[in-house]
């Protein structure tokens, strides 16, 4: 049965990635249509138009496996055979020094703050 | 029959790899890592090309869009301590997306990248179907781009743990917002470990650092360009 549930809620939701998407075709802004899909569903819950129990167990089994769905973008990098040469090699290296600094830089600043905060409050 | 068959298999072998994960957390058994892996070691010795198989499996990859639709839902539950926290969230995502760029740009030149590769790299850090779009707008190569995102996200899913005991962070709040600044979705993903809290953050910050990429793209990014010809 919850399956069931979760497949009907995936379908609802896909009704917020059309509305997207025709928002996107009325006026061009420069935001993708899931995006804007986001922020309907977003407004529609506010609003209490659209009920958490309708979206939520659905929403919740495809945050939960959203790693499934860039597994085939993954396989994809064997199409890009520059990734095997020292270009490739290089970029890689790149992402992974700059991954570990962005995710330090944006810990360190948050949790600073997050401490001054606390002691405020205190 | 083929699309049946490795929509089957890609989902049998991610959930194999999330549950070996799952008891040993070495980076190999990365679900992101270990199951592309298996796929393609499993296509070639079926000779399917992997221009085949992305065409079989491509409702996985549509079910992004509702993905990213849905992480509606957590922001709406979380309202009253996103608004609590919202100067937290602008400062630390603000500085997150500009030192991405950045170093991304200044590292990338620093190892003699081709102005292809430089340009493509740059939006790597936000969520694909945005960084797509970005760039697009800045003369960047989208698939090039994607290929950079979907690394960014399996090195930032594993080495995320470690920087965060690295930096020794206590707060949850940050732990998202550093996942999800850093890493996207899959960032996000990976801050589900660290609870509810830190999951509703992350994907708070995957969706604001996306929004200022878009902005940091029209303008910040063609100055960078514009530097190097």
């Amino acid at each position: 049965m919850k399956i069931i549930t979760i497949l009907f809620q995936i379908v609802f939701i896909h009704l917020f990635l059309f509305l997207g998407a025709g928002v996107k075709a009325l006026i061009p802004i420069p935001i993708p249509a899931s995006m804007i899909g986001l922020l309907l569903l977003f407004l529609a819950l506010c609003l209490k138009m659209v009920k958490l129990e309708w979206v939520e167990q659905g929403g919740n089994w495809l945050i939960a496996e959203l790693l499934l769905f860039f597994v085939p973008s993954a396989v994809g990098i064997v199409n890009y055979d520059e990734m095997l040469s020292w270009q490739g090699f290089s970029t890689v290296l790149i992402i992974g020094i700059s991954t570990f600094i962005v995710m330090g830089t944006t810990a360190f600043i948050a949790d600073k703050i997050m401490i001054r905060k606390e002691r405020d409050t205190q | 029959m083929s699309i049946i068959f490795f929509i089957f298999v890609t989902s049998l072998l991610y959930m194999l790899a999330k549950a070996g994960y799952k008891r040993i957390p070495l980076p190999i058994f990365h679900p992101l890592l270990l199951s592309p892996i298996l796929i393609i070691v499993l296509i070639s010795l079926l000779h399917v090309s992997a221009d085949q198989y992305l065409d079989s499996a491509s409702l996985l990859t549509h079910m992004l869009g509702p993905a990213t639709v849905a992480f509606a839902i957590p922001i709406y539950k979380h309202l009253p301590v996103l608004k609590k926290y919202i100067g937290t969230i602008v400062t630390s995502i603000t500085i997150g997306t500009l030192v991405a760029i950045f170093s991304s740009f200044l590292l990338s030149l620093l190892m003699h990248l081709n102005n292809q590769f430089l340009v493509s790299v740059l939006p790597r850090s936000i969520t694909t179907p945005i960084a797509i779009e970005v760039s697009k707008d800045i003369g960047g190569i989208p698939t090039l781009t994607t290929v950079f995102v979907i690394l960014t996200g399996i090195i930032g899913g594993i080495i995320g743990p470690a920087v965060i005991k690295r930096f020794s962070i206590k707060s949850t709040i940050a732990k998202g917002l550093a996942l999800g600044t850093s890493a996207h979705g899959v960032g996000t993903n990976k801050a589900m470990e660290y609870g509810e809290q830190a999951a509703t953050f992350s994907t708070l910050a995957m969706i604001f650092a996306a929004s200022l990429t878009v902005l940091w793209g029209k303008f910040l990014i063609p100055m960078l360009v514009s530097f190097i010809g």
